[in-house]
């Protein structure tokens, strides 16, 4: 605490202060200044909004994601994801498939549709220690990881994962092709609405470790401010967009 | 409407051309100007380099000729500025001058800025004789379009302009490297930004190049000279002179 | 690392007649700047975010003892531990402490401008353990030990060739011509490292003071990988990057990232709360923290100067920057480049020693006119002038050469009063005649001659404009 309370003495004397600010006011500008008490009001009214604008929502999303350079696929039933899916993997020659333990992707029987054309599906979900080291093993070598998703941004063409029981970070890390599954009742029309949802879960003591929102492939223009795809985490991504 | 030409030392000292114009515009859209002697630099020169001390006797001066003046005019985006936006800065520990300085800041205008703005004037009086055609590129001041925020109104002006035809310039935003000060202490970076502006010049087939400010206008059209283009370089006010004229 | 701002001069030279350099900067402005300019046109009440955004750093760098104290409670509620390092050393110290007490042989990291200023790498490899850069750019300059050429893309002052060149010597194997294959052949090399590191240092865009949220913003995907793949996760940052709410952080990734790249959401943006709980699958055992001043109270304390603290590091300014497209960002001598730079750097190094880089702008305000937070960076860059011409607090004596000086006060006498003007008109004149054809002075001498090299100059009228008003134009009043 020693470094803290220095620190602390030496930014006020910067500042022309001696004393912590009495009571610090945020301003209109932040959000800090709306009252927590009201976000729930507000996650409903933005969820309310955002079911009732969800045909437009998920052609939006559709054409952000795919300038974001995701492959889209809009599909109208559980089969026809896993059968995109499906193709998705065959097309890559993957023979091992890693996935989050997604409820919606166990009820389209997607293991079994892998199954069925002789790719084997691992489920990455919480282990023991020696355990965890298998799943990395297994997740490094991986042609392609599976996911559904938390939500998902109209705006950006996003699709934000939480780190949880079932939700390993590596299956839409580790290997060079991921597809996520988005439902229709997850999507949000823009980043605003994202974090006042966090911003709730914070207050509702389940934020979580751990939220990647992702916008597209990997990418890079570091060589001669030429455009790569796929350097250190998936190069192709799928958003399924179940209907 | 009366108003005070602060001509500028540059102006004064290597383009009294460019003055005789802005006199001869003003006047003939019905405005009584007035040349107040007392007048020399704005102290931007000194301000720039740091030497604010030196700048304050010339902002002083110049608060003391025209704190009287209706309107005071300068041909110069950047001077404009240095009255506009610097003045307050530079006395900013000195009350009295500051406020000085914030009235007289209030009726300062650069020459377009004046005459669309303040004259409301966007339609130009027809010349007297056949209007001379000119294919016209407009380089746009750093001081004006982002101290002062005149965009528009040049472009306007030479818009309406009788004779005058607009050829937009690619990156017509970008400083041509003068920056006072900048381009005796870094003429090299100075002379690699102004070969940037020159190519753009060029590209777009102007006879002239123009801008509302003449130390903008020394660079480019020294360049020129030294890179052999015969691109006319124009004070904004010489070509509404000639259109008018 | 050692600061070389002293340099500038001698450096801008260089890169001026480095034609592959003058090629990828001229790229700059159709790459990045323009990007910028499209994706802020496309976004919805763009400059009212600028404004709101500008108002809320404002706002907490003014009370940033109370956010820093708010975030760090967060971070350890969430088990992370939060370390206040007053500077470089002691930041770099406590990172070596803990990379002692836990056996670390190996360390990834995720791109940091505060590792660069810190000098991290050099510290860790004194300490035994091998530093992995794993941003692609990062981890090019590394090879080639050098600081980043610009905040966005550190590598952006190598060509392809030099690139592969240098692959080639680190990994062994076939050259590679073409970006992916280049590519392609560093991802692997770093792959193994992801898997073997001990410890992941991260930098930090935000730091959330009411959750406690460290929020990283990546392309590649490296960043996930220093954040979930090692036991310990480091992440440093500067003080100023602490953020109110949650809930400002669609303003903040906008403004951040659309004037980065011009891209609407980086592909990755990941938000880190502590270590991983007991249930997740996988994530860090421990999380640091650590806080760093490193020089930023002065800016802190010097009230004209405090708004470079609201810098997002977006690099639009150096992508606007007319100068910075010429020089490169090498030539500003030390971890920040470009207009930002010639702010930052000296503030936290010396300004006596880097006093070419507030000069070194023609103040055209093409950096205030991208910025997302609309720093005044001409203003600060003129304080700083004032400070070094005249001797102020950050200086001390005043550091204009004699040289300097005396221009100063002959200019001054001559523009003192208009008689003094006429004299000095006339001297002129007489002084200028040898030189002078059709109106022209093409070849001046020194010191003024690398000025003729670019350009011709006017010759000083005959006849200026003050005696023409008295002999004409004062009488003539309208003539139309």
């Amino acid at each position: 605490m020693a470094d803290r309370q220095a620190f602390m003495a030496s930014i006020r004397r910067a500042l022309g202060r001696d004393a912590p600010g009495a009571s610090v006011q945020p301003p209109s500008e932040t959000a800090l200044s709306l009252d927590p008490a009201d976000l729930d009001a507000r996650a409903r009214a933005a969820a309310n909004d955002a079911s009732e604008r969800s045909d437009e929502l998920m052609d939006a999303l559709a054409r952000s994601a795919a300038s974001a350079g995701w492959k889209v696929a809009r599909v109208s039933t559980l089969e026809e994801a896993a059968g995109y899916i499906r193709s998705a993997a065959l097309d890559v020659e993957a023979k091992t498939v890693v996935r989050s333990a997604h409820e919606l992707l166990d009820s389209m029987g997607i293991d079994a549709a892998l199954a069925n054309v002789g790719i084997r599906a691992e489920t990455m979900t919480a282990g023991d220690e020696s355990g965890r080291e298998a799943l990395r093993e297994t997740a490094f070598h991986a042609e392609m990881g599976v996911t559904g998703a938390d939500y998902a941004i109209a705006e950006t063409g996003s699709v934000a994962l939480l780190a949880r029981a079932e939700v390993s970070r590596l299956v839409a890390l580790l290997p060079p092709a991921h597809v996520a599954v988005v439902e229709r009742a997850i999507v949000l029309p823009s980043l605003d609405e994202l974090f006042t949802l966090r911003r709730g879960a914070f207050y509702d003591g389940n934020l979580g470790s751990y939220m990647n929102i992702i916008t597209g492939p990997s990418r890079s223009a570091d060589i001669e401010q030429t455009l790569v795809t796929g350097v250190h985490g998936p190069g192709e991504v799928h958003m399924v967009l179940l209907e | 409407m009366k108003a005070s030409l602060f001509v500028t030392c540059v102006v004064d000292q290597f383009y009294p051309e460019v003055g005789e114009s802005a006199v001869r515009v003003l006047r003939r859209l019905g405005v009584e100007v007035d040349f107040q002697e007392e007048q020399t630099c704005c102290g931007q020169p000194a301000f720039n380099s740091g030497f604010r001390s030196d700048a304050k006797p010339l902002a002083k001066r110049f608060l003391d000729t025209f704190e009287s003046s209706e309107s005071i005019v300068i041909p110069s985006g950047s001077c404009a500025a240095m009255v506009r936006v610097f003045y307050e800065e530079l006395f900013h520990d000195e009350p009295d001058l500051a406020a000085k300085a914030r009235n007289v800041a209030a009726k300062t205008f650069e020459l377009t800025e004046f005459i669309v703005d303040a004259l409301g004037i966007t339609r130009l009086p027809e010349s007297s004789g056949p209007p001379r055609r000119t294919r016209v590129t407009y380089h746009e001041g750093c001081h004006l379009r982002r101290e002062l925020g005149v965009m528009t109104q040049p472009r306007a002006l030479l818009e309406a302009a009788p004779g005058v035809e607009l050829a937009p310039m690619r990156q017509a935003d970008v400083c041509c490297g003068f920056g006072g000060a900048f381009a005796v202490k870094y003429p090299d970076i100075s002379g690699g930004m102004l070969a940037d502006k020159l190519r753009h010049v060029a590209e777009t087939g102007a006879d002239a190049v123009t801008a509302c400010d003449s130390t903008c206008l020394m660079q480019i059209a020294g360049g020129m000279e030294k890179s052999g283009m015969t691109t006319r370089a124009v004070h904004v006010a010489q070509l509404l002179d000639e259109a008018m004229g | 690392m050692k600061p070389k701002t002293g340099d500038f001069n001698r450096a801008a030279a260089s890169a001026l007649a480095d034609a592959d350099v003058q090629r990828n900067m001229r790229g700059l402005y159709d790459g990045f700047h323009m990007a910028r300019e499209r994706a802020a046109e496309a976004t919805p009440n763009w400059e009212d975010l600028r404004d709101r955004a500008r108002a809320v750093k404002a706002h907490t760098i003014e009370y940033l003892d109370h956010y820093l104290g708010m975030a760090a409670e967060n971070v350890e509620r969430a088990g992370g531990k939060v370390f206040f390092a007053k500077d470089a050393d002691e930041a770099s110290r406590y990172i070596l402490d803990l990379a002692a007490a836990r056996g670390v042989k190996t360390v990834i990291k995720s791109k940091s401008m505060l590792s660069e200023e810190m000098g991290l790498n050099a510290r860790l490899e004194e300490a035994g353990v091998e530093p992995v850069e794993t941003d692609l750019g990062e981890y090019l300059i590394q090879l080639r030990g050098e600081t980043p050429y610009h905040i966005v893309a550190p590598a952006l002052h190598l060509s392809k060739e030099q690139v592969a060149d240098l692959l080639q010597e680190e990994i062994g194997g076939p050259r590679y011509e073409r970006a992916e294959d280049l590519t392609a052949a560093a991802r692997e090399q770093l792959r193994g490292k992801f898997f073997e590191a001990d410890m992941g240092i991260t930098g930090a865009n935000f730091l959330v003071a009411e959750t406690g949220t460290l929020v990283l913003v990546t392309n590649e995907g490296n960043g996930r990988m220093c954040t979930s793949m090692p036991k310990v996760h480091v992440a440093i940052m500067g003080m100023e990057k602490v953020v109110p709410s949650m809930e400002d952080m669609g303003m903040f990734l906008r403004l951040l990232i659309r004037s980065a790249t011009g891209q609407r959401l980086s592909s990755y943006v990941t938000l880190v709360n502590g270590v991983r709980r007991d249930d997740d699958v996988d994530g860090p055992e421990e999380f640091h923290l650590v806080v760093v001043d490193n020089g930023r109270s002065k800016m802190l304390a010097d009230p004209a100067l405090r708004e470079a603290l609201y810098c997002l590091r977006c690099g639009a300014c150096l992508n606007a920057c007319p100068v910075y497209r010429k020089v490169g960002g090498h030539s500003y001598g030390w971890v920040y480049s470009g207009p930002i730079g010639a702010v930052v750097s000296p503030m936290l190094t010396s300004l006596p020693d880097a006093k070419d880089l507030p000069y070194a702008s023609s103040l055209c305000g093409a950096c205030r006119e991208v910025c997302p937070v609309r720093i005044d960076i001409p203003r600060m860059l003129l304080h700083m002038r004032s400070d070094l011409a005249e001797g102020g607090p950050h200086s001390g004596s005043p550091r204009a050469s004699l040289a300097e000086r005396l221009t100063m006060k002959a200019w001054r006498l001559a523009v003192a009063r208009p008689w003094m003007l006429r004299l000095a008109n006339r001297l002129a004149r007489l002084a200028q005649r040898p030189l002078v054809k059709d109106g022209r002075l093409r070849k001046l001498p020194p010191p003024l001659s690398a000025w003729t090299r670019h350009r011709t100059f006017p010759a000083v009228a005959s006849r200026p404009f003050r005696d023409r008003w008295r002999s004409e134009l004062r009488k003539s009043r309208r003539d139309g």
